[in-house]
């Protein structure tokens, strides 16, 4: 029977782990499908105190989990799949093992949503990407469409000029949410056009993509446009898929959470981090959340134990 | 760091954002006015920043075995293949472990085959003995780490994989070939070349490549690559995206059977 286990390493997981490591508890830490969460993909993280001259996200994230491991924390590779009661403890399942747990921390973040289109996930990979930076070299002088209207799409959009022949920023709705600075920046750009408010409804193609069908959500008209890639930004959602029979979530998914605590509607169980978090989203708020958890599991073992 | 020249000949280093500590590349230490980098053998120009050569000198302090770059390069040097060179005689001076050993692609034709080398760039990993661990083309930009990675753990002998993997990999009956196709600028690929490697190093029978793809553009045109990470095990399964230790695991399984 662990004390107890840890569900993701992002920020979140990783200081819960740091903490709960510290205070002899042995934490059982697994690590998800992304291991070091969203932030590995992060080139710079100017905002985390400590470091002033900024750090890769990649970096800051071995540094976060170099830690746990010097106060003993374990890793293990696996998704959690299932959670059930048994007594006062939880069973979980990953695809090759069994846990039994005193207490759970949630720290299972966010991740990036998919288009809504039925072809999608045949192009993932195939002209359908969720990283520019990855993928952005391999469309070269071709038109390609950067979906979603924040940070990450505009960003995204200005990073493919460099490759691309144009960069079409295909968005919902009729504002933006990226800051104007950059807005500005890709107003000027001359190689980036704009289609909004318009959503894409169908990707054409048989092996590689050749364009989409884009929709007026407003009006409900249709039109064809030429594209050999689409660049997907349109923001996360919690990863909460195997917890929602445990514990209570909100419409969006986000593990609801006791004002000023981390505990869930189940006992013995916690969230932290974006995974419960629909406002704040930052690094620094998840470590300080994963603290909070690690506390709060560590304040019920005790109490459970007395 | 700051890229600071135009006359990058690595385009995708360039695109390595301005910093990413020890992780970051610059093939260009040269300002804008200068005259193009020569690019004989005897001035190629630096490849790492001292700061970085600082950090990357630290990170290999706790080899233990030495560790051989066994390098293919070839007379008429081609840029990247001069700048692969250069890479890997920096890395190489900075451990008194890490030593490198260079042959001609063209004319060496005993190692080239002895080491199943058909492109260049081209670098193997050897420590005791050579378990299979292939960098073609400049491992780059987010892809240095994985070069540290690959030196670390065959220095000390010990993949580093789970216990259960070892065992499973034990299991293996015919030869399993990973090529692992990356982009510098790809966060998400050293986890994805970084196992492949651990289970060359498990199996006398894996060999794992990590394949800059840009600077192999016959390979993105047969596998059709436009997304990366993207893994070739055997010609027969084939996957985009970085996947946990015991999926990538299954897929090698998957391949071998
Ligand atoms: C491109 C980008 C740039 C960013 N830049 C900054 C920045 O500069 N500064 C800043 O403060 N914030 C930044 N953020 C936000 C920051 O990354 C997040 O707020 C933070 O990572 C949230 O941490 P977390 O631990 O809650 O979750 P995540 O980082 O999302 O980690 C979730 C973890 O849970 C694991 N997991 C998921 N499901 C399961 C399961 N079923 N079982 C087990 N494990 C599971 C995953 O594998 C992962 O390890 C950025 C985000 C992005 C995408």
């Amino acid at each position: 029977m662990e004390q107890v286990v840890i569900a993701g390493t992002g920020p979140a997981g990783l200081t819960a782990a740091i903490y709960a490591a510290r205070a002899r508890l042995d934490p059982q830490v697994i690590e998800g499908i992304t291991p070091g969460g969203q932030l590995i993909v992060s080139h710079e993280v100017e905002n985390m105190p400590g470091f002033p001259e900024g750090i890769s996200g990649l970096d800051l994230i071995k540094l976060f989990k170099r830690q746990a491991k010097r106060f003993g924390a374990r890793f293990q590779s696996g998704i959690i799949r299932t959670v059930s009661k048994r007594d006062t403890a939880y069973v979980l399942t990953t695809d090759e093992t069994t846990l039994e747990t005193r207490t759970l921390i949630i720290a299972t973040g966010a991740q990036a949503r998919r288009l809504d289109v039925p072809s999608e996930p045949k192009f993932y990979g195939q002209g359908v990407s969720g990283c520019a930076t990855c993928d952005g070299p391999f469309f070269r002088d071709r038109d390609v469409l950067v979906v979603g209207g924040g940070n990450t799409a505009i960003g995204d959009a200005l990073f493919l000029t460099r490759f691309a022949r144009t960069v079409t920023i295909v968005h919902r709705r009729d504002y933006l949410r990226a800051a104007p600075i950059e807005i500005e920046k890709a107003r000027r750009h001359p190689k980036i056009r704009w289609m909004i408010p318009w959503i894409v409804a169908e990707i054409a193609g048989d092996k590689s993509i050749t364009g989409a069908v884009l929709k007026n959500p407003d009006t409900g008209e249709t039109r064809k446009v030429d594209c050999g890639g689409i660049f997907v930004a349109i923001g996360h959602d919690p990863q909460t898929e195997a917890f929602r029979d445990l514990v209570v979530c909100d419409e969006h998914g986000f593990i609801q959470v006791e004002s000023g605590s981390t505990q869930t509607s189940a006992p013995g169980v916690f969230a932290c981090g974006d995974v419960c978090d629909p406002v704040y989203k930052q690094a620094v708020v998840a470590a300080g959340l994963g603290c909070m958890a690690a506390l709060d599991a560590q304040r019920y073992l005790e109490q459970q134990d007395t | 760091m700051k890229i600071k020249g135009l006359y990058c000949h690595h385009v995708h280093l360039l695109l390595v954002p301005a910093t990413l500590g020890i992780l970051s590349l610059s093939g260009c230490e040269k300002k804008a006015n200068d005259e193009p980098p020569s690019r004989n053998k005897e001035k190629a120009m630096s490849m790492m920043k001292n700061s970085i050569k600082q950090e990357v000198k630290k990170d290999l302090s706790q080899l233990s075995d030495p560790v051989k770059l066994i390098v293919f390069t070839q007379d008429m040097e081609c840029e990247l293949c001069a700048d692969n060179r250069t890479l890997m005689e920096e890395v190489a001076a900075l451990s008194e472990k890490v030593s490198t050993e260079i042959y001609d692609f063209a004319t060496d034709k005993d190692p080239v085959q002895r080491y199943g080398i058909g492109k260049i760039p081209a670098v193997g990993i050897q420590g005791k003995k050579d378990y299979g661990i292939r960098f073609y083309g400049v491992p780059g930009g987010y892809e240095f780490s994985s070069l540290l990675h690959a030196i670390k753990i065959v220095s000390k002998n010990e993949s580093g994989l789970s216990s259960a993997a070892k065992e499973e990999l034990k299991g293996l009956t015919k030869p399993v070939h990973i090529q692992v196709f990356v982009t510098p600028t790809c966060p998400y690929c050293p986890a994805a070349v970084q196992i492949a490697h651990k289970a060359a190093m498990e199996s006398e029978l894996i060999t794992a490549d990590m394949i800059e793809i840009q600077e192999f553009p016959q390979l993105a045109v047969k596998y059709n690559v436009m997304g990366v990470p993207q893994t070739v095990i055997n010609e027969s399964v084939r996957f985009t995206g970085a996947l946990p230790e015991n999926k990538f695991l299954q897929k090698i399984l998957e391949a071998a059977k």
